[in-house]
């Protein structure tokens, strides 16, 4: 159909409000474009398991060597503020879900609804993420405080991770935990803040009238992308916040 | 069309519209999404309330398996693994087989190694000629 390079593949329309979509001159027919994407994607999901997954080995292996520095370290840690933030995760999880389902179904608003929905819940983690790091809690924490520095070896303190009370005073290896607290969960705000912005670039396709039920490529993409995110959170709550 | 709302799936034979369309996709309904939604919400108030309990060793793996049935909802359903075709599942769900490769070396190694900090805590076996001696540190530690 398309090897000849006479003509290329265009799926219409299915309104006056939305826009025919051309199938990419190097694929043969939409299924295979879309396939194809949708296995492309898929292998990028499987390197951020692996990503996150090297992470999580070495939560295991210190979690083991100490786990009671590591149980310690958790109790600093707000675990209201986590299960909160589980819960806005879940909560756009599930609005991407009826997103991408609105875009199946060709309903141009409600998809741009949702994904607004989504975006603003991505907006609330991070702001939530952004009173962990920076609040002196009742234990006295502040990640961040001070990005570059030097480790202060007389009070073992690090410079992006304070521990004003001493609450963590004589704990072995207490940085341990933090180091893997702020890596693992920096890693993952990075994620939220890229698919917030993924989610606006969708939306500003969406008020074009690019995505429908003949072709949603993209905002299926976007939302597994998304998903994965609350799939990562969903290991992370309870390791970091509830130390088992 | 599509998009139907119950039960289509890919491959399913309509090449008159096929040829101009993604294929055919499930389009779960709203009423799934939502309970879904419902349930990882209520396993996440499980995941704190189980976290007051001490179970001993069992802790970490009570954690995980809910934590995996929370993740099982969200991949089948979320992600709508469930109705995806083989290929991107075995390609997704090999990344756990390796990983799981990765943790099971790992912890190996972690459970018959012994941690630098504690050298002096144990005593070394004295059948063996190479392990320094009690009061003797190793080599870069005091």
């Amino acid at each position: 159909m398309s090897h000849d390079g006479h003509h290329s593949v265009v799926i219409p329309a299915p309104g006056p409000e939305f826009q025919p979509h051309t199938v990419a001159h190097h694929f043969d027919t939409p299924v295979q474009e879309f396939q194809s994407a949708k296995l492309g994607f898929w292998l990028f999901l499987a390197t951020e398991i692996l990503l996150f997954g090297g992470l999580f080995a070495a939560y295991f292996f210190f979690h083991e060597a100490y786990p009671e520095t590591f149980r310690l370290g958790g109790q600093q840690l707000d675990w209201k503020l986590g299960a909160l933030n589980t819960s806005v995760l879940l909560l756009s999880s599930w609005t991407m879900a009826m997103g991408v389902r609105s875009a199946q179904t060709s309903q141009k608003k409600k998809l741009l609804v949702y994904c607004g929905l989504t975006v603003l819940g991505a907006l609330l983690f991070m702001v939530i993420k952004y009173i962990e790091y920076t609040a002196k809690n009742e234990h006295g924490f502040v990640v961040f405080s001070e990005l570059f520095g030097q480790y202060d070896e007389a009070t073992g303190q690090l410079p992006w991770f304070k521990d004003y009370h001493g609450a963590m005073q004589g704990v072995p290896h207490g940085h341990l935990f933090f180091a893997i607290y702020l890596t693992m969960t920096a890693i993952h705000g990075l994620h939220v803040v890229i698919g917030a912005c993924l989610i606006l670039w969708v939306m500003k396709g969406a008020a074009k009238g690019r995505f429908h039920a003949g072709y949603f490529l993209p905002v299926d993409l976007v939302g597994l992308y998304w998903h994965l995110v609350d799939l990562i959170w969903i290991f992370l709550f309870p390791l970091l916040y509830l130390v088992p | 069309m599509a998009a139907h709302t119950h039960d289509s799936h890919a491959g399913s034979s309509h090449p008159a519209h096929g040829a101009l369309q993604m294929g055919h996709h499930h389009v779960s309904s709203s009423a799934m999404f939502f309970n879904v939604l419902v349930a990882l919400l209520i396993l996440t108030v499980v995941t704190v309330a189980v976290s007051r309990f001490d179970f001993g060793g069992a802790n970490m793996l009570i954690a995980m398996a809910i934590a995996s049935v929370k993740a099982a909802l969200v991949m089948g359903f979320f992600m709508h693994l469930k109705w995806d075709t083989a290929i991107n599942k075995i390609v997704f769900f090999g990344s756990f087989l390796f990983l799981s490769l990765l943790f099971i070396f790992t912890l190996a190694d972690q459970a018959t190694r012994r941690m630098d900090s504690d050298w002096h805590v144990r005593k070394p076996p004295v059948d063996k000629q190479w392990v320094y001696k009690q009061h003797e540190a190793p080599a870069g530690k005091h």
